[in-house]
């Protein structure tokens, strides 16, 4: 028998690598932005698009929103530039990187 | 109201639907994303045993970057309950519904702390200033500078 392939579809997954558990264990409170409770592969409230244009943002804390929710949250006077989960003065790491990779 | 406190709240809501409240705490109404009540009962041995008070939270459109506004209801009847901490009025003087306001916490999450600021309290009676404060009060308790003298209560 002779299989000709006339079409074919690629179909690929994505997350942000967050170093964190397997993307469908069952911490489920791990995998959403802590400020919108929408999942980090989502976008935050203020976008169209997940992806690229609406990134994660990860502190010297470890924790991780989406960056717009959180720059939102520190562009307030309330919260005196501090992370939203410990209270500790939010800080960026010096080694920085945070990318999708393919899963 | 700007979709960023509706998302949220819906998400909430969501959540009391199907995994209830905490133990004390009740939905009465939440027909919108601006008011919702809530009734709270303190579980267990307390000075407020077998009393239930009403609370009513306020949102903007942009909760949770902005805190809720949040106090008991003094209307129909209801009663604020007496604490250091709960003025006559039904304004409550809370750090987390003030400057340790964060965008992680919920509806609940509050509830719950109001619950357990009732269950450590050790005898009833209202803030040295009530009636001063009660004469001048905001509408709104978030207009109020409050000041969090005492952690112990």
């Amino acid at each position: 028998m002779k299989v000709t392939i006339k079409h074919w579809h690629a179909v690929a997954q994505w997350r942000w690598d967050t170093g964190k558990s397997e993307p469908n264990s069952d911490d489920s409170e791990g995998d959403v932005c802590g400020i919108c409770r929408v999942p980090f592969e989502g976008c935050c409230p203020t976008c169209k698009m997940p992806g690229d244009d609406c990134p994660l943002i990860w502190g010297e804390c470890t924790h991780i929103f989406h960056m717009h929710c959180l720059l939102k949250w520190l562009g307030t006077a309330a919260s005196k530039q501090q992370c939203p989960m410990d209270r500790r003065t939010w800080g960026m790491p010096t080694k920085f990187s945070l990318v999708a990779v393919p899963c | 109201m700007a979709s960023i406190a509706a998302r949220r709240l819906g998400k909430e809501l969501k959540e009391i639907h199907s995994e209830g409240c905490p133990v004390g705490i009740n939905l009465v109404k939440a027909d919108d994303f601006e008011t919702w009540w809530f009734t709270i009962e303190v579980m267990g041995e307390s000075e407020y045993k077998g009393e239930v008070y009403t609370l009513q939270f306020r949102f903007d459109g942009q909760y949770p970057i902005s805190s809720p506004a949040v106090q008991f209801v003094i209307t129909d009847g209801r009663q604020a309950p007496i604490h250091p901490h709960v003025y006559s009025n039904g304004h409550i003087c809370a750090s987390i519904l003030g400057n340790e306001w964060s965008p992680v916490l919920s509806v609940t999450a509050v509830c719950v702390t109001l619950q357990s600021m009732l269950a450590s309290c050790k005898k009833k009676e209202r803030p040295a200033d009530n009636d001063r404060y009660v004469r001048h009060a905001p509408d709104n308790p978030k207009k109020t500078q409050f000041h969090y003298d005492d952690d112990t209560v």
